[in-house]
């Protein structure tokens, strides 16, 4: 394993006002932001931490990054560990600062490059032909003079990669890269993350985000964080299957619409129209359909029996919020069970 | 060394993409000697005694004075802006996730605007002899030592203000106040023999009375430089002793930072 995490812990200091500053001068309440998470991801992995703005995902990469401080617990990359052999930790770890002011707008991008290849213990020749091969796969070489303060947020965000990917290093840390994206873009970036840095680069990712798709459409595994604890760790496929497994959607024509609904009430599928679908005469719903795929095979056979046409069928993706409510919830059917 | 370098190189070529600000500075730095020469040939007769030991003309006095003031608030500075400039515009956390020790990054980042005060003040003295100021350019790699056991002595002032930007994000009114002292109490524009005996028992402790005092002797006066042992060992002690306080207050305002996880916090 290239990531380890055990039980890795980090409060910090309430921010307080002046009044209850000086009603309790000498107590110093603190929060924790993140509490004994432990996990580990193998080298070429994608692993993607999942969870709300808050959930504590920039704390936990910003300690693997030498950063912060943990208050408890341990990590290491590559096995080097984050508290004592920082140095160490950050030639082989680089996160990907998602912060375009990170970037010297002034300067062009290959003086950016070359600043932080120096930076990363490069010299002479071997500056040259890393910035030239980190502009050629994030596909800025056309622009490499350029000045940065002239580049669109997509050039900057890829700019932003090729920094991180100077000087090899085996783990890239990424916090929603794609937050400043627009769709197209973010997709063409999703593309790249997968074929260019991890299978040509052979980096192992860790991604953070909030972005439950985004997370389906790259991670191999998936760490579900909610208010610093993680929830559950888990293969994407089956995290996505646990979270979601009796949610469908379908297309109905209209005209059935009505009708439909109050027949699968009676079958005890609980129908619900989300709209228009995207071809007219076509209604979208949505129904939780219990028993997984053999449930949805008798569903359809009882559309099938009434004669109503079905012209989509899919298991729905589940989105964060259902994720982490199921998560919630069989974490907590386990404790009962337990008790 | 070449990662100090190629901070530098960063800050240069930043600073020069404001062409116009870069050109102004410069006229204005040079323009700013003019008015300080007629004041200078109107005071000379005044302040010739008082100032005969470090080569007795007024003009000179002041610009080494000035020039001194402009290194060593740039000294004092260097860092702790450095720092607050970086973490404001975000490049701070990008820079400390490099393979680079943070105390080379900090070099690097505070050389840039020291090299251009070194240049400035030696402009301002150049300027000065232009203007007929009788400068003993053959004792410059001397006063190359005492100018920079000045940076040192206040490089690390500099430091404890950096430790009070990472635990507070300002460094207060302590650079204000040292910039301030000093000029008062370190004979910018009067010898401190003329200071009352109070006040010139405090301008004992301000480096800059050292380094002044020294670095005229020896420019302006031509002295030998045996007669300014005694000023170059004291800023020396004062330098190392700061320097020692300095890193301690900036490693524990560091490990405080990376604690309480502000490091990169705007």
């Amino acid at each position: 394993m290239i990531v380890r995490i055990d039980g890795l812990t980090k409060a910090f200091p309430v921010q307080r006002t002046w009044r209850e500053t000086l009603a309790a001068p000498f107590t110093a309440p603190r929060t924790t932001v993140v509490d004994h998470v432990s996990f580990s991801v193998a080298e070429g992995e994608i692993f993607g931490l999942l969870g709300q703005n808050g959930a504590g995902k920039t704390t936990i990469f910003k300690m693997l990054s030498t950063l912060i401080l943990a208050d408890a617990g341990t990590a290491s990359i590559a096995g080097f560990d984050v508290r004592n052999e920082g140095r160490a930790v950050r030639r082989s770890l680089a996160p990907v600062i998602a912060n375009e002011r990170s970037l010297y707008w002034r300067l062009s991008a290959v003086e950016n490059l070359r600043l932080y290849a120096t930076l990363q213990g490069l010299r002479g020749g071997d500056v040259r032909a890393e910035v030239d091969r980190t502009l050629r796969i994030t596909g800025l070489s056309d622009t490499g003079e350029k000045m940065v303060g002239m580049f669109s947020s997509g050039m900057r965000q890829r700019l932003l990669i090729a920094r991180a990917l100077l000087g090899r290093p085996r783990v890239l840390l990424l916090d929603e890269p794609t937050r400043s994206l627009d769709p197209i873009s973010a997709r063409d970036f999703r593309n790249f993350l997968r074929e260019t840095v991890v299978r040509a680069e052979g980096c192992t990712v860790l991604l953070a985000t909030h972005d439950a798709d985004e997370v389906w459409d790259l991670c191999d595994r998936v760490g579900v964080l909610e208010r610093g604890r993680l929830l559950a760790v888990d293969e994407t496929s089956v995290l996505r299957y646990r979270a979601g497994s009796d949610r469908f959607r379908l297309w109905l024509r209209t005209s059935d619409g009505v009708a439909a609904i109050a027949q699968a009430a009676t079958a005890g599928l609980p129908l619900q129209r989300r709209g228009a679908a995207a071809e007219p005469g076509w209604d979208e719903f949505e129904c939780a359909i219990p028993d997984g795929t053999e449930g949805a095979a008798r569903a359809l056979a009882l559309f099938a029996a009434e004669g109503r046409a079905v012209a989509r069928f899919e298991r729905a993706a589940p989105s964060l919020a259902d994720l982490i409510e199921r998560v919630l919830a069989t974490a907590t059917q386990a404790g009962g069970a337990h008790a | 060394m070449r990662s100090i370098l190629a901070l530098m190189r960063v800050a240069w070529l930043s600073a020069i993409s404001y062409r116009i600000g870069t050109v102004i500075s410069l006229v204005g730095l040079l323009a700013s000697v003019v008015p300080v020469f007629f004041i200078s040939r109107a005071v000379q007769s005044v302040a010739a005694a008082s100032i005969s030991a470090e080569g007795g003309d007024y003009f000179g006095f002041v610009i080494v004075g000035l020039a001194a003031v402009l290194v060593l608030s740039s000294a004092i500075t260097a860092i702790p802006g450095a720092l607050a400039g970086s973490i404001g515009s975000g490049t701070f956390e990008s820079l400390t996730v490099t393979r680079t020790s943070l105390p080379v990054i900090l070099m690097g980042m505070s050389g840039y605007p020291l090299l251009q005060s070194l240049l400035r003040a030696v402009m301002l003295i150049g300027g000065a002899a232009v203007l007929g100021v009788d400068v003993a350019w053959r004792l410059l790699p001397v006063v190359a030592v005492i100018v920079a056991l000045l940076i040192i002595a206040y490089g690390a002032i500099g430091l404890f203000a950096a430790a009070l930007v990472l635990v507070f994000r300002t460094s207060g009114p302590l650079i204000t106040a040292v910039v301030a002292g000093s000029g008062l109490l370190g004979g910018v524009y009067y010898s401190t023999a003329v200071i009352p005996g109070w006040i010139q028992s405090l301008s004992g402790i301000v480096p800059l009375t050292y380094a002044l005092r020294s670095t005229r002797m020896l420019l302006l006066g031509g002295a030998p430089v045996s007669a300014v042992g005694g000023d170059v060992a004291i800023l020396a002690l004062i330098g190392a002793v700061g320097l020692a306080l300095g890193s301690v207050a900036f490693s524990l305002a560091l490990r405080h930072a990376r604690a309480a996880g502000t490091l990169s916090q705007y």
